[in-house]
């Protein structure tokens, strides 16, 4: 249950503040790391500013969840929820520069269709990638191979991800029960649904329980079909005497509303100056992309032939 | 099966797949021919590292790749030298703190790395553990003599019961020979006539089938289990000691709700609650799934704590 997950426990921070503290120090250790191995011809304008990055970031997380939605067979939204966030918590604590979005994306998709229990074979998996041929959909397959230790190592090993769909199914399920004063619920599943998946393009997901998201999403659509559920929050969820849990819980829903309102699709001129200063640092810098776990073959002993190498495949090549 | 070829005259290991590769202690490989070729003085370097080898640190290819074989031989020489037992330490965690020593020595040696600092450490520890080491060889070599003298004995009963049971067989073929024998005589010699004397026969190759069959099944009383315990001898072992702990009480799940109480789930059906979760269809129910658990489940998902 989400009262005693990792989630819980790790995953929810309290204010934004220290969700934006968190990602200006991974771009700072980035910044340090490279400026430390003593690399010449390094200025600061080479690297991503904060505000630079999180317009790529946004515009990634867009192509994650077009290529979710555009997924064969059809995915579950709670595994696209799960990727998303992992994708999300990824880079709480990881810069842009060092691993490139596009194959973390992928990784995250491929890793939380595992955790979900999504059953889907790896090779079906990268036979989504349409633009690619087979061999480049292997070596895409390889790429994730490779960044799904490292991915499971920088989310904690906390793989479970609790979204806000079974809540709001939840709540739905509760309203048709018990609050008959509302003639038909289903009206507002489907504003609720796009509320929530607007909702985890922001970080909603980092700061407020699911439960909380799936209510504010009820209550929004609600809203917006100017009808009033006053009376549910306060009779059936047996809050009326409660004013202090009331007004904080009206609190944390503004505050939601307020980071959806916040958020704007990524322009398309931004996105592909950024794009391209990205390409940059990573061929200047991209230390260990290639390496693999090579067991025995360290010393260079008779070993088997060397992997052929592989060619980077670029944005285009997706979705 | 075999991708490595030798590495000095490649082609013949694929014509010649009955070829042995030989390894030695530097971690590289040569065909048995190439072996002979090189080392025909006795000496020589390797061919890819230009260590000095010697002939007969050659040994036959066990494992498809050569650096398992290496640090295979070099496990077994550490072994010789670092051979405590898990008795003779006082904790687990000393034990396991040994372990680790002596697999950071193979995997110096086996790299490459630091190999004179290793052996160094190595002669020191030989020095410090020479009567540790001598006494856990000598344990070392009565055990494997006790296990010899089993195995022995193992195989002289194996033998026995062959032989037993080919006697066996003998006597039974010279007890049929032997009974048409006797119908071929009586045929001759006596002066009841042929049916008679063919009945008489036919009883008696009877007769001899089951007994025959009955010694089959008589099963030879033993008076040793087979772990080496005599019958009938009571073996008195040492009590098991009795470990008490607190015994475990089930404490149901606790969820800690912000709003009305989640309702059990046998009354879900009760309150209404099922008339809005898709039925389980019949699939579904073999598995003992009910639409309660879904709806429970949502349900509580939905009204689970959400201050923190």
């Amino acid at each position: 249950m989400f009262h005693n997950s990792s989630q819980r426990k790790y995953w929810i921070f309290s204010s934004e503040d220290e969700v934006e503290q968190m990602r200006y120090k991974a771009n700072q250790k980035f910044r340090n790391k490279i400026a430390e191995s003593g690399k010449p011809g390094v200025s600061e304008s080479t690297f991503l500013e904060r505000h630079e990055e999180d317009v790529l970031f946004r515009h990634y997380e867009r192509r994650l969840l077009d290529f979710c939605n555009a997924f064969k067979p059809v995915m579950p939204k709670s595994v696209v929820g799960t990727a998303i966030m992992y994708f999300r918590r990824f880079y709480l604590s990881n810069s842009i520069m060092e691993y490139h979005p596009r194959i973390i994306m992928l990784t995250c998709a491929y890793l939380s269709c595992k955790v979900d229990e999504f059953n889907v074979s790896s090779t079906q998996f990268v036979g989504n990638l349409l633009q690619e041929s087979p061999a480049g959909q292997e070596r895409v397959l390889e790429q994730i191979l490779e960044y799904e230790l490292l991915l499971i190592q920088q989310l904690n090993f906390h793989l479970v991800v609790h979204n806000p769909y079974r809540p709001m199914e939840g709540l739905l399920i509760d309203l048709k029960t018990r609050y008959p004063t509302l003639e038909n619920p289903e009206s507002l599943r489907k504003s609720a649904d796009d509320f929530l998946t607007q909702a985890a393009m922001t970080d909603a997901g980092l700061l407020f329980p699911p439960s909380q998201i799936a209510l504010t999403a009820i209550l929004n659509s609600a809203s917006r079909a100017s009808l009033s559920m006053e009376s549910y929050l306060t009779e059936c969820l047996g809050l009326k005497g409660d004013k202090e849990t009331l007004s904080k819980m009206y609190d944390s829903m503004r505050r939601m509303k307020t980071l959806l309102k916040k958020y704007e699709l990524p322009k398309a001129e931004e996105v592909n100056v950024y794009k391209q200063k990205l390409e940059r640092i990573h061929a200047e810098f991209s230390t260990s992309s290639n390496k693999r776990k090579r067991g025995y073959e360290e010393d260079g002993h008779v070993a088997k032939e060397p992997r052929i190498t592989e060619e980077e495949w670029t944005d285009e090549d997706l979705v | 099966m075999d991708d490595q070829g030798c590495p000095r005259c490649k082609t013949t290991k694929y014509r010649n797949p009955s070829l042995k590769l030989m390894v030695n202690v530097c971690g590289h490989t040569l065909c048995e021919n190439c072996v002979d070729m090189l080392f025909v003085r006795g000496s020589g370097n390797c061919v890819q590292c230009d260590t000095p080898l010697r002939k007969s640190n050659f040994r036959v290819q066990l494992f498809e790749d050569p650096t398992v074989d290496k640090e295979v031989e070099i496990r077994k020489k550490v072994l010789k030298i670092y051979n405590k037992r898990d008795v003779d330490f006082s904790s687990l965690r000393e034990y396991n703190d040994y372990l680790e020593q002596l697999e950071d020595i193979v995997y110096n040696l086996t790299n490459n790395i630091d190999v004179e600092n290793t052996k160094l450490r190595m002669e020191q520890y030989q020095r410090e553990n020479r009567d540790i080491i001598q006494r856990n060889k000598a344990k070392l070599t009565r055990e494997q003599e006790e296990l010899e003298e089993l195995l022995l004995l193992e195989q002289q009963g194996n033998e026995q019961r062959r032989l037993d049971v080919l006697q066996e067989e003998q006597r039974q073929l010279q007890a049929k020979r032997k009974n048409k024998q006797a119908l071929l005589d009586e045929l001759e010699k006596s002066q009841l006539p042929a049916t008679i004397l063919l009945a008489q026969h036919k009883v008696r190759a009877a007769q001899l089938e089951t007994q025959i069959e009955q010694q089959k099944q008589a099963v030879k009383p033993t008076n040793l289990f087979s772990t080496g315990i005599h019958m009938r001898q009571t073996v008195s072992l040492q009590p098991v000691p009795k470990i008490e702990e607190v015994l475990y009480h089930y404490k149901p799940l606790h969820v800690e709700i912000d709003g009305p109480p989640v309702p059990e789930l046998e009354q879900l059906g009760r309150l209404g609650y099922l008339n809005h979760v898709r039925a389980a269809m019949p699939q579904d129910t073999a598995g003992g799934y009910t639409s309660a658990l879904a709806c429970h489940r949502a349900i509580q998902d939905a009204f689970v704590k959400r201050s923190l």
